[in-house]
């Protein structure tokens, strides 16, 4: 366990691929915003990659361990330190009771920092995952980010401690981070040539998009876009303006709505359903680019991309987050 | 770089007979949306249509089909695109399309849940008050600290008759969104179709168990949370976090798509007893009834000459409010 001394700006427990099947009652899968960083930080320690951890946003998580055991860290490079001296990132490394882990702010590159313990965070699964819902205060940790004051369990670990510390992910296989993000993405469902002119497809596959401070867990706010040409003058009965569409269900995680001139990627906590049109999709297998995009300094561009690629590209990830990248 | 193609329509079903056009239209690596004619049109006929494909393609357990996310006039289908593939997915939709030609022969599974409502309570009082203070001091839409009145204002009407519309039809829930639980929900009776603009902007809280209006649709507030819709009274608990009360053991919601309800009213002191004894006592026993809803009973009222002239006198009265009622 560890006792929570500064909860930061926005840490919470996410797993992957977080609660699935609850969509149609107006619930978001959640899960961790980056699943490849908190993938290779449970790998690190010995669980399997979807396991909860502590996914910290922005910074200044501080915490004590209650416990001896295993932990690494893994993501943005927050330039956290144990008992005041640097922990190094993409290794396990091995903690005793009384420790004290803190973290900074967010680094260079990158946004999110994951911190993956022996056993998992050990909180009551809700719906069949162990993730925050932060929008409807449900899920991880009493549906809430942490605070000071907190206690958080971790499951048991089967291995030695010895065994599991010490271990690194590979140079090659970790991701790297950058400040223009190419996420590849299908168009659909409302492209071209019904919802958008050609141009205005082309345009949104090739325009980077400076993500705006208002981004959040739900929804990542790109700027305005003045070089969308809608295809229709008007929504029809769904309203005046072209991007308004009857309410339909959003192809969250990943899809890219497009709110009057402003596209808005629809992420983790995202609205299920709503009346606005979506004109391409993330693909799965990029979604961990998302939670490390920075808010007010980091641009998101599109990359056309098959349906055939995306799923090809989905196996290639199973890949990535196996024992296989760890040294 | 290889050319990029923008169509997303992956395949189609001619308009035949009462059915519309369907379109599938891809929706990135593991979702597909089924969406009926190429026009967006409101009408419930979709819906009704979106529910009984939804149950019958549920009801072949596919391998690699996580979820269903049914719309007005659309379907979202989530999957594994390694297990199931988006053409083995559409195939098997439109084996069912094609076996449902007649609107007429539509019938799917109902429930009617039957729901107590204190209009004009106290907690709802409180946050449109909240609204006024914080929000939006001139709020037109606030009339005497509640929403009632403009409401009443806008579809001709009085506030009495406001409350018999809402208590005098059957509301049906095209499908949950919004916020967890909460279903969409459209007076089957077109002689209740209470219409009202939205809030602009809108509220920051609105308490649990809220009732609201926005453009034609019904909402239930499941939990406290913003919103945008009138509001205009409070019924029980329709969610529930924690699980505790019988009703909410498996799952937190209560609405399902395709439910009805009917509102009765009752005292304010009467809600929140119930509220106790489904929050805390977890003994309330809600009154549901099974049922099945056939398209065709439906369609002959509707489109009977004495609703559909009831129809025209109010659309009338709420052409004149609206000229009226001041602009949100």
């Amino acid at each position: 366990m560890l006792s929570v001394l500064n909860g930061g700006i926005e840490t919470v427990v996410e797993d992957w691929p977080g609660r699935i099947g609850y969509l149609d009652n107006g619930m978001s899968a959640s899960g961790a915003f980056d699943n490849v960083a908190l993938g290779l930080a449970n790998l690190l320690v010995g669980n399997s990659p979807g396991e909860a951890g502590l996914e910290i946003t922005g910074g200044y998580f501080e915490a004590e361990f209650g416990m001896d055991t295993v932990i690494s860290v893994t993501g943005t490079d927050m330039k956290p330190t144990l008992n005041n001296q640097a922990l190094p990132l993409w290794e396990s490394v091995k903690v005793t009771k009384g420790d004290i882990i803190k973290f900074s702010h967010f680094g260079e590159f990158g946004f999110r920092a994951y911190l993956g313990v022996g056993g998992g965070v050990d909180v009551p699964l809700y719906l069949g995952s162990k993730s925050t819902c932060l929008f409807g205060s449900y899920g991880g940790y009493n549906g809430r980010k942490l605070q000071a004051g907190d206690v958080i369990r971790f499951g048991p670990v089967t291995q030695k401690l010895e065994a599991l510390a010490g271990r690194r992910v590979k140079e090659s296989a970790r991701p790297r981070y950058v400040r223009e993000w190419t996420l590849r993405a299908i168009p659909g469902p409302n492209a071209s040539p019904d919802y958008l002119t050609e141009e205005g497809m082309d345009f949104l596959f090739s325009t980077p998009f400076k993500i705006q401070h208002s981004s959040n867990r739900s929804a990542y706010r790109l700027q305005e876009a003045q070089g969308l040409s809608f295809a229709r003058p008007d929504g029809g009965v769904a309203g005046s303006h072209p991007s308004n569409v009857l309410d339909h269900a959003y192809a969250i995680r990943g899809t890219l709505n497009i709110c009057g001139n402003t596209p808005i990627l629809l992420v983790a906590d995202g609205p299920t359903l709503g009346g606005y049109m979506c004109a391409l999709s993330v693909i799965n297998a990029d979604l961990w680019k998302i939670g490390q995009g920075t808010i007010g300094r980091d641009f998101i561009k599109f990359e056309y991309c098959t349906q055939e690629e995306a799923i090809q590209a989905r196996s290639e990830q199973r890949a990535w987050l196996s024992e296989s990248s760890l040294t | 770089m290889q050319p990029k193609d923008y169509h997303v329509i992956l395949d189609s079903l001619a308009e035949a007979g009462s059915r519309p056009q369907v379109l599938f239209r891809q929706a990135g690596d593991g979702f597909l949306q089924v969406e009926y004619g190429e026009n967006p049109r409101f009408n419930l006929v979709d819906s009704f249509r979106v529910l009984t494909v939804n149950g019958a393609v549920k009801g072949k357990r596919i391998p690699g089909l996580f979820e269903t996310v049914p719309g007005i006039r659309t379907n979202l289908y989530h999957f594994d695109p390694e297990v199931l593939s988006v053409r083995k997915l559409i195939g098997e939709i439109k084996e069912v399309e094609e076996s449902i030609s007649e609107v007429m022969e539509i019938e799917f599974e109902s429930r009617l849940i039957t729901l107590p409502i204190a209009f004009e309570d106290s907690e709802t009082k409180k946050c449109v008050q909240k609204y006024v203070k914080e929000v939006r001091p001139d709020a037109p839409n606030v009339i005497n600290g509640y929403n009632i009145e403009y409401m009443a204002l806008c579809n001709g009407v009085s506030v009495a008759e406001i409350k018999n519309m809402v208590c005098s039809t059957e509301w049906y829930n095209s499908g949950n969104g919004f916020w967890p639980g909460g279903g969409f929900f459209w007076p089957l009776d077109p002689r209740r179709a209470i219409v009202v603009p939205k809030y602009n902007p809108p509220r920051t809280w609105t308490p649990e168990g809220t009732v609201g209006i926005g453009g034609p649709c019904l909402y239930v507030y499941p939990t406290p949370t913003g919103g945008g819709y009138q509001v205009f009274g409070r019924t029980i608990p329709i969610f529930q976090f924690s699980q505790k009360h019988p009703l909410f053991k498996d799952n937190p919601t209560f609405f399902r798509a395709g439910d009805r309800i009917r509102f009765f009213e009752v005292p304010e002191e009467e809600i929140l007893r119930i509220y106790q004894h489904v929050h805390v006592e977890t003994d309330y026993e809600y009154d549901i009834k099974s049922g099945t809803f056939v398209v065709k009973d439906w369609l002959d009222f509707y489109n009977s000459g004495s609703v559909q002239q009831e129809v025209g006198e109010l659309l009338a009265k709420q052409e004149a409010g609206t000229r009226i009622a001041p602009k949100v």
